[in-house]
């Protein structure tokens, strides 16, 4: 973890996730496990998001498979 | 055809049923003898159907009695992964909690398949809802690899490439969202190609994340994996995902060889984390390429580890949803690293699982621009390291579950957030006579010229007619 990133997700917000959601409650290895993932994948979404999203529309990625698609 | 030898491969067999030679009947006996002798070393199955089977054979030799047109895989046995819908029986994906269940519709693969004429022998073991790279299942037992029953058979579908190595059936149906074809293909030595996103319809197939899932075949030669493929292929208006693109015709366009063709060998990220019995192997893989004509060049990749973290944020949230239900009212019922798994996304904020959407188009057309741009082909590792025991891999919910995970996915799950078609061809044996595997993967839509280059490599080498012990 570099200085400029994020701070991880803790144990205790996770359990609180958990319980504001309807989950039973969480023992402390499986929140250690969910607040390590999740961690990982929001920091590597805001790394990746270095420019404005704001026209793109998620549905099209089929179409954008279509578009390069191998011509044979 | 009495006592006389089973044929080689899935083509082979369905031309020697086609011309009378052997009996649907006889072949799919043989096939569940293989499957009752080896599966209790294996436990690659979940269900034998033998009565269903012998049935369907039976149906099979009646119709080529007829003279009628005959389909592409007529009476060929096969078996698909526990997580295909079929009202006739139970589909329990690997899981405790649906136990029991019986779907209302048919997948839209398997009616496929018996449309094409497939005799299905049953259902393959699986991890846990599908969540898992190594083949453990806490309710139904782990699948054992042939080839050393003390290894992993791999996971997801580990059960398709255990069966479809021992020889028990000649292909077999799995899914793939992060690797679960391409693991099990590599680890047990078979092809397995996940399709472009789109190229093959999830309907009927048990969800794991709508975004990343894709359906495909496992088998031991090119000829046979583009057979099936053809068979699956193609729009399916019950899957609102499935592209109207037009199916090529795979198995006509195998024998174009690859003279002239550019293989990409990345520069950076696939190399830096190969073991040295991995790499020798791929680097032999890589100059056969080479000796048939292809041109290889090194490419730089954008950011594969990127790409997979962008991948778990949508998995983990669409897991989450999927079993938000269960999660809530049965989380007894899961095993500890599949509860973890599924709800790693009650954590993952719902703006960060739509942007990891949003930038899929955007990085997929950056992709492609940059390394198709240099390449035909990209040739990566399957897996980067021999293939590991049951034993070091049985790590549950510990502290080692997501490095033990990053290290079984890490060339495989970067191209289920891409979309793109990739296919694990086996290209040898690591020290220890465990399978290597080779990784093709090719822009959109570009099934066929990743199997025209495993058809080429198979001409030139025979990994593919080693069989393993276990058979």
């Amino acid at each position: 973890m570099s200085p400029t990133d994020p701070p991880a997700l803790g144990i205790e917000l996770v359990r609180a996730l958990a319980r504001l959601e309807g989950y039973p409650p969480l023992d402390a290895e499986t929140a250690a496990r969910i607040a390590a993932g999740a961690t990982s994948a929001v920091r590597a979404v805001a790394a990746a998001a270095t420019a404005s999203l704001f026209d793109v529309e998620p549905a099209s990625f089929l179409a954008e498979l279509e578009r390069l698609g191998d011509a044979g | 055809m009495t006592g006389g030898a089973v044929p080689a491969t899935l083509v082979a067999a369905a031309q020697a049923i086609a011309v009378g030679e052997l009996s649907s009947v006889e072949l799919t006996r043989r096939c569940l003898a293989a499957a009752q002798r080896l599966n209790a070393a294996l436990n690659c199955f979940v269900r034998i159907e033998d009565a269903a089977a012998l049935e369907a054979a039976a149906r099979a030799d009646a119709v080529r009695a007829t003279g009628a047109a005959l389909g592409p895989l007529h009476g060929v046995p096969l078996a698909t992964k526990d997580m295909f819908y079929d009202p006739a029986r139970e589909t329990s994906s690997g899981s405790r909690v649906r136990q029991g269940f019986r779907a209302a519709a048919r997948a839209t693969v398997l009616a496929r398949l018996a449309a094409a004429g497939a005799v299905d022998l049953g259902s393959l073991s699986m991890t846990e809802f599908a969540l898992g790279p190594t083949g453990h299942n806490a309710f139904h037992g782990a699948c054992r690899n042939p080839w050393n029953p003390a290894h992993i058979a791999g996971g997801s579908s580990g059960g398709a490439g255990a069966a479809v190595a021992a020889r028990i059936v000649f292909a077999a149906l799995g899914s793939d969202t992060g690797g679960s074809i391409r693991l099990p293909a590599t680890v047990n030595g078979v092809l397995g190609l996940k399709p472009t996103y789109g190229r093959v319809s999830r309907a009927g197939a048990m969800p794991l994340s709508w975004s990343l899932d894709h359906v495909g075949p496992l088998a031991r030669t090119a000829g046979d994996l583009a057979r099936v493929l053809g068979v699956i292929a193609g729009r399916d208006p019950l899957d609102a995902s499935s592209s109207a693109r037009a199916v090529p015709r795979y198995e006509a366009l195998l024998g174009r060889g690859i003279e002239g063709l550019v293989i990409g060998v990345p520069r950076n990220f696939y190399a830096a984390d190969v073991a040295a019995a991995v790499a020798t192997v791929l680097d032999r893989a890589r100059a056969a390429l080479a000796g048939l004509g292809a041109r290889l060049v090194e490419v730089d990749v954008p950011e594969p580890g990127l790409l997979t973290e962008l991948g778990r944020a949508i998995v983990y949230s669409e897991a989450a949803a999927v079993h938000g239900h269960w999660l809530r009212t049965r989380a007894a019922d899961y095993s500890p690293q599949v509860r973890a798994r599924a709800a790693t996304g009650i954590a993952i904020p719902a703006a960060t699982y739509l942007e990891a959407l949003q930038l899929r188009p955007r990085l997929l057309a950056a992709f492609v621009d940059s390394v198709y741009g240099a390449c035909d082909v990209l040739a990566t590792p399957s897996l980067g390291i021999e293939v590991p025991t049951l034993a070091d891999t049985d790590v549950g919910a510990t502290e080692a579950m997501w490095e033990t995970i990053g290290r079984l996915c890490q060339y495989t799950a970067p191209f289920n957030y891409l979309g793109l078609p990739a296919l694990s061809l086996p290209v040898g044996f690591s020290r220890g006579r465990l399978p290597v595997g080779l990784q093709l993967v090719g822009r959109p839509f570009a099934e066929a010229r990743l199997l025209a280059v495993a058809a080429a490599y198979q001409t030139v080498t025979d990994w593919h007619q080693r069989e393993p012990l276990a058979a």
